[in-house]
């Protein structure tokens, strides 16, 4: 038997060193701990389904030169902070300046906030689930620290762009961290996008952390090209009576990882979150969720639908844990699929871990097709099939986009999801 | 308008039309009664180009035109209107979309310009008064949560807004309570004209009090037994369909 594939060290060298020393030596532990790091396989579970589509090439290891022009950001209202390769365009950027919030890339941090800041990074993810996103750690140049005093509230949404300029191959590990403060609010939107056609890899981590009576949104939009491989985590910790809402909308590509886990600590915390998934020709999207009941008395709300075409594959693995001492936990998971080619392939896996006795836990996955009588229903009333097709695939995610609170991302999400089904359907 | 020769089809493999023969003209109501089982939906499905049924024989003319060598799509541009006897619920896609897409293939079929969002909400809003349906239906999905009334009515304000040349209404009657009945009896009236006809497929009567037919015909067995005028349905309510030879295994029992 040959010996498992371990993370070449070509990927422990980091670039960039103006960072604050504290956080320098963050990313120096983070890489020693990685050393020698088993890559996934088939047979890690978490991986099972994805990870055929990882190609950890050398030449992928380098970091992305940070310098150079910047591309247009998302014009929205609102403010917008744009990262180019992991690495804050100052000049592209608009932060708010609000009461009680602050915001500053990690170069910028001075010793003593860059040294609470190294304390408390990565306290949101499970390491062994998120071995790959460890990574990031090893090798940020940047990131965004968002810091709500208690009681600030961000009146327009904030703009997180993490482009990615693939002209030349590489890597970026774009970063974010966020602490939400009692009883704050805002609104946050990390769309990723990439120019050029070089392969390059982003590895994107962020952290929400959120004190009693926080509300955030988070809305999260992948859509790099077909030579990203992306491997994506965002880990949340919610103290009592705080809310989370998550919106992610994910386009394929040739890998594509998320993993978003949330652990609701304290009683009255409660989540809600949502995934569309979209894939065609050979692309791949792996979404990978667990929600941690810890205290009772917590709610959670999990809405994804994956739309695959072609010859793609979409995963979803939803996990929920409710602890032995969350009774009064209310769960709901619901994972509903649509492939429209007998080719596509979707793999649906809930997975429900229960040590409470007084919970309501409910699950639910369906794998299916375009409704035959639907489309006869639509197409007697003279509407072409192509259109009919549209109707009842837009039909199967329209909710789920009509619930973002973003009116900028529902367009863009729209713009992009037309384009996909354009081409799903010129295919067909 | 319509010509049906030696109609033949089949669903799995199973022969349920036998040879139909019917004529219709412009102008004209006629309608279809007989036992369940007949085949007087599959009639209705094969006319509309339901393609879980194969036509395994004989002509359905169009003013003319092979109607069987089209997609059902172009049937229903040419004016072909089937008013499904199960209306399908589709949630996510609003009634108004799904109204407003259907008018707009039909408009550019013609060459007459598309309606925008504000012109076809002042059309739609009319015609759902006629049909006695709530204008909030229309930001509802497709027959979604709707009763089986709310789903006939939404089938004849389709009918009202598609403007069809031939009419199918299949079954239209089941379901509906008295008032119902008269709210969809009255749309189908209004859609009564010279240049116009209208299929009716039915089980009872009952309808038939409210439109009133030029023909009537009896399906049994894949095939039409009798054809007659108004009077041969009202015999039929008195008599049952037992006199003509067919056994009605639902007559004890009749269907929702």
């Amino acid at each position: 038997m040959k010996p498992a594939p371990t993370l070449s060290s070509a990927f422990l060298k980091p670039a960039g060193d103006f960072l604050p020393a504290p956080l320098l030596e963050l990313r120096q532990q983070r890489g020693a701990a990685l050393a020698d790091m088993p890559l996934p396989t088939r047979k890690t579970e978490n991986w099972k389904y994805s990870s055929r589509y990882l190609k950890l090439s050398d030449e992928l290891a380098t970091s992305l030169p940070t310098t150079g022009k910047h591309g247009t950001a998302l014009a929205a209202p609102g403010h917008h902070v744009v990262f180019r390769n992991g690495v804050m365009v100052p000049e592209a950027s608009d932060f708010p300046d609000t009461n009680g919030v602050t915001i500053k890339r990690f170069a910028d941090l001075t010793d003593d906030e860059a040294r609470e800041l190294a304390e408390r990074l990565d306290n949101t993810l499970d390491a062994n689930a998120v071995q790959l996103a460890r990574l990031n750690s090893a090798r940020f140049e940047d990131g965004l620290l968002i810091r709500l005093a208690p009681d600030a509230v961000l009146e327009h949404p904030l703009f997180i762009i993490s482009e990615t300029d693939a002209h030349v191959s590489g890597s970026a590990y774009p970063r974010i961290y966020v602490d939400a403060g009692r009883h704050s609010q805002a609104t946050l939107v990390e769309e990723y996008i990439a120019n050029g056609a070089e392969p390059v890899m982003v590895n994107a981590v962020s952290e929400f952390v959120l004190a009693e009576g926080a509300q955030i949104t988070s809305v999260r939009l992948s859509a790099e090209g077909e030579n990203v491989q992306h491997v994506g985590a965002t880990g949340v910790r919610q103290a009592a009576h705080s809310r989370f809402d998550s919106h992610c909308v994910g386009f394929g590509g040739p890998m594509r990882r998320h993993d978003l886990q949330v652990r609701l600590e304290e009683s009255g915390a409660n989540c809600r979150l949502n995934g569309v998934v979209v894939t065609q020709g050979r692309q791949h999207y792996d979404n990978h969720t667990v929600i941690e009941h810890v205290a009772p008395h917590c709610d959670s709300e999990e809405t994804y639908r994956n739309i695959a075409a072609g010859q793609s594959h979409a995963v979803f693995n939803g996990r929920i844990h409710i602890h032995q001492d969350a009774q009064k936990s209310n769960a709901n998971m619901s994972n509903k699929n649509l492939l429209l080619s007998t080719g596509a392939e979707i793999d649906t896996k809930p997975e429900l871990e229960i040590y409470a006795d007084d919970v309501k836990c409910a699950h639910g996955a369906t794998v299916g097709q375009l409704n035959e009588e639907s489309i006869f229903y639509l197409v007697s009333r003279g509407i072409d099939r192509r259109n009919a097709r549209t109707l009842l695939t837009m039909a199967f995610i329209n909710e789920l986009i009509e619930q973002i609170p973003v009116e900028a991302v529902r367009e863009t999400a729209q713009a992009r999801l037309n384009h996909f089904i354009d081409q799903t359907f010129e295919e067909a | 308008m319509l010509s049906i020769k030696n109609l033949h089809a089949s669903v799995e493999g199973k022969e349920i039309l036998k040879g139909i023969n019917l004529e219709i003209k412009a102008g004209e109501v006629h309608a279809i009664m007989g036992p369940n089982g007949s085949g007087k939906s599959t009639l209705s499905q094969v006319l509309a180009g339901n393609e879980a049924f194969e036509v395994t024989d004989g002509e359905v003319l169009l003013n003319g035109e092979n109607l069987l060598e089209q997609e059902t799509e172009e049937r229903a541009r040419e004016g072909i209107f089937l008013a499904f006897q199960y209306p399908v619920e589709i949630p996510g896609v609003s009634n108004l979309q799904f109204l407003r897409t259907a008018v707009n293939a039909m408009r550019k079929h013609r060459g007459e310009e598309e309606m925008n969002a504000a012109e076809f909400m002042k059309l739609a809003k009319e015609v759902s008064k006629q049909v006695d349906l709530d204008p909030a239906f229309l930001k509802r999905g497709v027959n979604e949560g709707f009763s089986g009334g709310e789903k006939k009515r939404n089938e004849i304000m389709q009918a009202l807004l598609l403007q069809p040349q031939l009419a199918i209404l299949d079954e239209t009657d089941s379901g509906l309570d008295i008032d119902a009945l008269k709210v969809v009896s009255d749309g189908v009236n209004a859609l009564r004209s010279d240049d116009r006809a209208i299929l009716m497929v039915t089980h009872y009567q009952r309808l038939l009090n409210h439109i009133v037919p030029d023909h009537v015909h009896v399906l049994a067995g894949g095939r039409i037994i009798k054809s007659g005028g108004r009077e041969l349905a009202l015999e039929l309510e008195e008599r049952g369909y037992g006199w003509l030879g067919i056994k009605d295994a639902d007559e004890a029992t009749p269907a929702s």
